[in-house]
């Protein structure tokens, strides 16, 4: 009989792993100058970027003209972009406070760069609601500030207001729950600073921490507290963006799917994104060894789970078309926005990325190999795209009435702003490799030892070699004695 | 007791001592040492600014420099020193007027503010048009404001003053000894007179003079010749379309610019309302697809070619009947020979009830045409001939007589009056107006034909002249200034009094010969009176017109010898034929950017003219038929009658196989525009060697490289099988069956004891049944009859003109971004939706296909080769559970408790979620500044400043960014509620009128208020043919429209798949 639990592959891997091994590989980008990569990628991004700033100050100085849009179609490129986005800022929050809650310690190899990634992206996407308004300056129109004018107010039926208090929700809590994990790592930086200046910011950013034993109590505290406060918001930051649709009555937009729908496909793209941000940073910033395979995989599994939910969503909304027997909803998924529509090359696209796509992630050795991961991630990034380009623009271009059908045709600006966004996100993202600790160090290393096996290969002779602090003959025969218990500062 | 308190606030004000006194008075209690302090120079250098000072000293300094840089938008508003008696700021005022430029008599009604002229309606006063006007007359008003206008006279092209033209053309025009005077058809008598006392002449008495020649644009000399041979009497006859029953239309667009089509517009209405006790069933034999072919019952399509045979064979058809003897005639098809059995039986079951019109200019064929009238008895009943219409009297043979006259050097003096002949005759004019030595014109703004002439004496426009008019016998009107003149301009006919040596203004010399010839017959007392009314109506009829030639004679004309020559008439290859639009007209105004804005009711292409071809022969030669905005026209080279031009190839569902149409009066440069719009097709039109005009002509096309962009607004022309959108049946359905045979309830699919049942749609509301504040107050809606509406696009102008609308241009119109608040949709059937039963099209598609649902809903967006065709107006439906309403994030768009679906600009930030949710996409965006932006500065009027004085000044122009759309002219709404509160009566129905309702003469549309028992809105919601566009969705819209009704068999009482 098997006496002891069955032992978990290790989180960690290798052999000369150590606390300071950790430190120096997670803090090698701060402490040392920047890599010619790193530089390169810098001013590819930068000039996006400032490309893109050009063309929002365009678009505001002379009108949403400038865009593609015309009567029938009000939204296209700019709300695609917008829940794009805010589906890409969906992962980081999942893995941070969902999997804390539910105790899953292989988030900690990932979750710092992936609640980075929800930050920025959150950034982004309210990028566009913003400068898709016709008047911008009048934006803080949309909170219910008090005001002079009597009972001027706004309007708390409108999806499109849940929406600024959702998103400016989600976006809080994630900033304040990506924050408060960073400051036991900034002290860390803090503490190994040499440059004065650098000293100075990092003390101001690690707001004194001391990592004593009540500093740590807190510290886990209020992450659990922050976690169930940022659960329910991941649901409702999708749940309440997919109102902007459910709510209209254009015809395949009206669903009453869409809440679960589009959180699925919220975790789906944010999946999908973490693993193409990280394939790159664990391989550039030489971290394989903390962000292993095993991770890819869990998150690929992840992806197969949520991506099964979105095709069952399309295939019940094709259904729901059919079965319904309302005209415009059967001509919609019949006909305009399927197989034989003028936008039928964006859905099939969309078939191909979001639906065909992840199904090679069902065979371990595909979702286990990193080329084919990446691979398949940046088409399902892609392929999210072009589902919301779908909901939009093809359920727009043909509603109600024959006599207003049209197309959309992006124009230079509508592309400028998008690919300007990714610019602006870039340069966010290479700055926080750059100066920010990329991995939840102090976090990372409360797993370094949770894996056994090597222990309980190892001569006791080994051990004490290894560990001379323990005097007594201390084996560890079980993985999960020492697991939970370790608190070790550098 | 009160008075024996007393309160102080120290012993000095109990004791009441002087210092207290003293210094209670004074506003400090100390002396301030401002003297001093200012007065010494020393203590003021010595004063230090200390920091904090100075950096008061800064922030004021920046706070008032920021200020003073932000420039205060600069409002010019000049007071009336003295007020004008008559003008109100604020009140509109009303004048009737008078406007024909050629093409259309329109009696109208001018509203000025301030003295500005800023809208056009119909007269509803003239026994003539009652009101109906159509876009080229209502959009005239931003004409005056052109300011591309001339300003002053000029000779040989610089700037003179009138002195210098009176003495230099004076003395040129007393030693001319061949004076000739061109000029369109003139109907006003008194410029008539003047212009014979110019020419030594009495035109008012004598109908030919060889001096005085009228030249119509579009020439109807054809007829007129006809005329004179059949009746003695070179007119056009009135005819009383509100008595036919039956009409017969062989390429006449009488709907939409030919002839009086105002006033045919106005009798077709009347016998189109099929509640009454018979409808008119109307047959249209034509190439291209006219606005009048769009409304008729039967169209079918033939060559041009083809009018003088099936006139012929009608004939016959008839003759057989009617014991009259058969002509010889070219023997149609099969096909057409079938249909025409039909059309002759109707005809024949309605004799002297029927009308038989036809567009052809041949003399020949207007002849036969006369025959068929005279067989089917309708002289004198459907047709008067007695009384006829004054609006054309051209003659062909005289303008070439005259270009002859010119060429040989023998006029001395010419002077043109509204015409430009140049563009529409070409170069032979232009050739020989070299070869006159003194050349005037009158027009108001540069043309072509100004550009060559040595004088110019710019007329004063319309709007600013005194003027009369004698369009039909019997009836007059007359035209009065609504502002003074803008530019150094004089009226044409002040002018030509002057060199006449006339004394006296035109004002006078209208109304002393109105009190010679006019009063008498009018059976007034007194002239002053009579003047007045008439001043005050615009139009007078009077019981015996002095100028009736009542001999005409029978029809006697042999009409086998008039056959013969029209067998002879071969055609060869594709036929073109050139048409007028409604909006552009003969060209003479095309310059007018809202008409280029309004889309062309039928193909709804914006900003140009272009090739209509059939789309099954484009689809054979490889050309583009689905057109977009990125998805541009081909084009292709059009070579007749020895010009060939480029232009851009646009299927027309409809066209005659084997012929194209080109739309005249394209060409002219709009506003500051460089380039022309559209291109000059006046050179096709073909004239033989006596100067017969005929607008049909063999053409040659060929390929050519490359493709043209369009501005096309409506790019899907089926209505899919959408029977909620639009809704029609046939009459013997609507006679025979009740309501919910030609307008059923809507049903959905809903569940009752597990099973399946239809379930009025109104069922699923879930807004509760009662709305009890829809019952209460005013609850202000239309009602738009789908059966009347012609489709003309007089409302879409109007309400361009009433709510300040802005031009954007071909671009913008290209890229679906038109401002129109009110846009007409026209639909074409699809090949498998029959007439009377639009809701089985994918049934029938499928069963006819054999294909699924899939490619059913594919080969549906086809329109037939011949389709059906219905017009909806389509504006802001203002529903009571509107989704715009419920979506926008600051409650920008609200509902009044009126039933108006409200707009807030000011507070509008334009997210565009309401025109998203709204079904009928009919809200506008201002996507850009329209009114400074650089895009828009060439054509948009708003950009000028005189431009802007056509402004409606009751309704903002629209910010960047903001969404706007119809607003039942609330303006409107509430100048009327004011009025009926200062009168202290409740609004009445009839008190308040939107633009489109108030230009729109048919009648189609309606508002008032629904909950008016007594309103005819109301009476045309509760009509049983009333339904609400896609009522399914329950969003309880305001705007009711009513079936359309085709005099048609339906489709299942015969089983007969095919339609007209």
């Amino acid at each position: 009989m098997h006496k002891e639990a069955a032992i978990r592959e290790p989180l960690i891997l290798g052999d000369d792993v150590t606390y300071s091994k950790i430190t120096a590989d997670v803090l090698h980008a701060i402490e040392h100058e920047p890599t010619k990569l790193w530089k390169v990628l810098m001013t590819i991004a930068t000039i996006t970027a400032l490309w893109g700033i050009g063309c929002i100050l365009y678009l505001v100085g002379t009108g949403i003209g400038t865009w593609g849009l015309n009567n029938t179609m009000g939204w296209a490129w700019d709300i695609t972009n917008f829940v794009w986005w805010v589906g890409i800022g969906h992962a980081g929050t999942l893995i941070s406070a969902v999997l804390l809650l539910f105790r899953q310690k292989w988030r900690m190899a990932i979750n710092r760069p992936a609640e980075a990634m929800t930050i920025f992206a959150v950034f982004m996407a309210g990028t566009f609601p913003l400068v898709h308004m016709g008047r911008v300056w009048m934006a803080y129109w949309v909170f219910p500030l008090p005001n002079q004018f009597g009972s001027l107010w706004v309007n708390f039926n409108s999806p499109l207001l849940w929406d600024v208090f959702a998103i400016s929700t989600y976006m809080s809590v994630s900033l304040v729950f990506w924050y408060i994990g960073l400051i036991p790592d900034f002290a860390t930086v803090r503490d190994r600073a040499s440059k004065p200046v650098q000293k100075l910011m990092y003390s101001l950013m690690s707001f004194g921490w001391t990592g004593n034993a009540k500093a740590w109590q807190r510290f886990e505290e209020v992450s659990l507290v922050l976690a169930g406060l940022a659960t329910p918001l991941v649901f409702s930051v999708h749940s309440i963006v997919s109102m902007d649709f459910a709510t209209s009555i254009v015809p395949g937009w009206h669903s009453t799917i869409f809440p679960p729908y589009f959180v699925a496909g919220a975790v789906f793209s944010g999946f999908a994104m973490v693993q193409t941000l990280m394939l790159i940073a664990r391989k550039a910033m030489r971290l394989e060894y903390i962000i292993t395979v095993k991770h890819i995989e869990y998150m690929n599994i992840v992806i197969i789970v949520t991506g099964g939910i979105v095709g069952v969503a399309y295939c019940t909304e094709f259904f729901i078309g059919w079965y319904t027997g309302v005209q415009y909803e059967s001509y919609v998924y019949m006909s305009a926005g399927a197989a034989t529509g003028p936008y039928a090359w964006a859905f099939w696209s969309l078939i191909f990325c979001n639906f065909i796509n992840p199904a090679f992630l069902w065979f371990k050795k595909i979702r286990t190999s990193l080329t084919a991961t990446f691979i398949i991630a940046l088409i399902i990034n892609i392929g999210m795209w072009f589902e919301r380009f779908d909901i939009i623009v093809t359920c727009l271009s043909r509603d109600y009435l024959p006599s207003t059908w049209t197309m959309f045709f992006p124009t230079w600006v509508d592309l400028g702003v998008f690919i300007g966004t990714i610019g602006i996100f870039s340069v966010f993202y290479l700055l926080f490799l750059k100066y920010f600790p990329v991995l939840a160090l102090n976090e990372v290393k409360t797993i370094l030892k949770s894996s056994g096996e090597r222990y309980k290969n190892m001569s006791d002779e080994d051990f004490k070699q290894l560990h001379p602090v323990f005097k007594t003959d201390i084996k560890v025969t079980n993985d999960t004695n020492n697991k939970d218990n370790e608190e070790t500062t550098d | 007791m009160a008075n024996s308190k007393k309160y102080w606030k120290g012993i000095e004000q109990l004791k009441e001592t002087a210092a207290f006194q003293d210094s209670s008075n004074k506003e400090f209690s100390e002396q301030l040492p401002i003297e001093e302090f200012l007065g010494d120079e020393n203590s003021l250098g010595d004063a230090g600014t200390t920091r904090r000072d100075f950096l008061k000293y800064l922030g004021f300094g920046l706070a008032a420099a920021s200020l003073a840089a932000c420039e205060t938008p600069v409002t010019k508003a000049i007071p009336y020193l003295n007020k004008p008696e008559e003008i109100t700021p604020g009140i509109a005022n009303y004048y009737a007027t008078t406007f024909y430029d050629g093409l259309d008599y329109c009696p109208i009604l001018v509203k000025t503010r301030e003295g500005r002229p800023i809208f056009i309606k119909g007269n509803v006063e003239s026994s003539l048009t009652k009101g109906e006007i159509n876009a080229r007359v209502n959009s005239s008003v931003l004409s005056l404001y052109d300011n591309t206008r001339l300003k002053s006279p000029m000779i040989n092209g610089e700037e003179a003053t009138w002195v210098s033209i009176d003495n230099r053309l004076g003395k040129e025009l007393k030693s001319a000894k061949n004076i000739k005077v061109l000029a369109n058809t003139i109907i006003s008598p008194s410029t008539k007179s003047i212009i014979g006392k110019l020419l030594n002449d009495d035109l008012i008495n004598q109908t030919v003079s060889n001096n005085f020649i009228q030249y119509d644009s579009i020439s109807y000399s054809g007829m007129l010749d006809a005329n004179l041979e059949s009746f003695n009497k070179r007119a056009i006859p009135t005819y009383n379309l509100d008595k036919a029953k039956s009409i017969v239309s062989v390429g006449a667009d009488f709907l939409a610019g030919w002839l009086d089509s105002l006033q045919y517009n106005v009798g077709y209405a009347s016998g189109r309302n099929p509640e009454k006790e018979w409808m008119s069933k109307h047959f249209q034999f034509e190439a291209n697809m006219s606005l009048t072919g769009t409304n008729a019952d039967v169209r079918i399509p033939v060559k041009p070619s083809e009018y003088g045979s099936i006139i012929g064979s009608l004939y016959n058809k008839v003759a057989v009947k009617v014991g009259a003897n058969k002509i010889i005639v070219t023997a149609l098809n099969k096909v057409h020979d079938r249909r025409l059995n039909e059309v002759a039986e109707h005809l024949l079951l309605h004799k002297g009830e029927s009308v038989v019109f036809c567009g052809s200019n041949d003399k020949s064929i207007q002849l036969l045409v006369n025959g068929l009238n005279n067989l089917l008895g309708n002289y004198g009943k459907t047709i008067d001939i007695e009384k006829t219409s004054y609006v054309r009297q051209g003659s062909d043979k005289m303008f070439t007589e005259l270009v002859k006259e010119m060429e040989s050097g023998s006029v001395d003096a010419l002077l043109i009056y509204g015409v430009d002949p140049v563009f529409t005759s070409g170069e032979a004019f232009k050739k020989a107006l070299k070869k006159v030595k003194t050349s005037v014109s009158f027009a108001v703004k540069m043309n072509e034909t100004s550009a060559e002439c040595k004088y110019v004496c710019p007329d004063n426009h319309f709007l600013e002249s005194w003027n009369d008019a004698l369009p039909v016998d019997g009836h007059y009107s007359l035209a009065q200034p609504t502002i003074s003149q803008l530019f150094d301009t004089r009226q044409a006919q002040e002018s030509m009094m002057k060199w006449a040596g006339v004394d006296g203004s035109y004002y006078q010399f209208i109304k002393s010969s109105w009190e010679t010839t006019i009063f008498p017959q009018s059976g007034s007392l007194m002239f002053t009176d009579f003047w007045n009314k008439t001043l005050h109506d615009g139009v007078v009829d009077v019981k015996t017109p002095l100028n009736r030639i009542s001999i005409v004679s029978p029809f006697s004309i042999d009409v086998n010898s008039v056959a013969n020559n029209i067998s002879k008439q071969k055609s060869t290859g594709i036929e073109l034929v050139l048409y007028i639009k409604e909006g552009i007209g003969d060209g003479l105004s095309s310059d007018n950017p809202i008409l280029q804005e309004l889309p062309d009711p039928v193909s709804k292409i914006t900003w140009d003219n272009y090739v209509t071809m059939n789309p099954s022969e484009m689809e054979n030669a490889g050309y583009n038929v689905q057109l977009g905005q990125e998805s541009p026209a081909n084009i292709i080279s059009v070579t007749a009658n020895g010009t060939s031009l480029e232009l851009p190839v646009v299927s027309q569902p409809g066209q005659a196989k084997g012929t194209i149409g080109i739309a005249l009066g394209y060409g002219k440069n709009v506003g500051k525009m460089a380039d022309p719009t559209g291109k000059n097709a006046f050179p096709f039109v073909l004239r033989d060697q006596d100067g017969n005009i005929s607008y049909t002509t063999s053409a040659l096309v060929t390929d050519i490289d490359g493709t043209y962009p369009i501005a096309i607004t409506q790019m899907q022309h089926t209505v899919m099988g959408r029977d909620s959108i639009i809704r029609e049946t046939t009459l013997d359905v609507f006679k025979d069956g009740d309501k919910s045979d030609f307008n059923p309830s809507h049903t959905l699919i809903g569940h009752k004891d597990g099973k399946s049942v239809n379930v009025i749609t109104k069922e699923f509301n879930i807004w509760g049944k009662d709305q009890p504040v829809e019952k209460i107050g005013h609850r202000w809606g239309m009602s738009i009859d789908l059966n009347t509406c012609t489709g003309c696009g007089a409302c879409v102008t109007a309400c361009n003109i009433e709510n300040n609308i802005a031009i954007i241009g071909k671009d913008e119109m290209r890229r679906g971004r038109s401002m129109h608040w009110l846009r007409i949709d026209r639909y074409y059937a699809s090949e498998y939706q029959d007439a009377g039963d639009i809701a089985g099209t994918l049934e029938k598609t499928k069963e006819a296909e054999d294909v699924g649902t899939t490619f059913g809903y594919k080969h549906m967006e086809d329109p037939a080769d011949n389709p059906l065709v219905v017009h909806q107006p389509m504006m802001c439906q203002h529903c009571n559970h509107a989704g715009c309403e419920t979506v926008c994030p600051v409650a920008a768009t609200t509902h009044s408790n009126e039933g108006l679906n409200m707009m807030t600009y000011n507070r509008c930030i334009g997210t565009r979620y309401c025109a998203n949710n709204c079904a009928y996409k009919v809200r506008r965006f201002n996507w850009y500044n329209y009114t400074a932006y650089k895009k828009f500065s060439e054509f948009n009027p708003s950009q000028d400043d005189l431009g802007r004085m056509v402004l409606n000044p009751d309704v903002v122009v629209r910010s960047r960014g903001v969404m706007e759309k119809c607003s039942m002219c609330v303006q409107s709404i509430q100048a009327a509620k004011l009025q009926a509160k200062i009168a202290g009566k409740p609004v009445e129905d009839g008190d308040v009128d939107c633009a489109c309702s108030s230009v729109c003469g048919s009648g189609a549309i309606v508002f008032g208020d629904l909950n008016d028992t007594k309103s005819k809105v109301r009476a045309g919601m509760e009509n049983d043919r009333a339904y609400r566009v896609i009522e399914e969705k329950g969003q309880e819209p305001n705007i009711f429209y009513q079936t359309k009704v085709r005099n048609l068999a339906s489709s299942k009482t015969t089983k007969n798949h095919g339609h007209s």
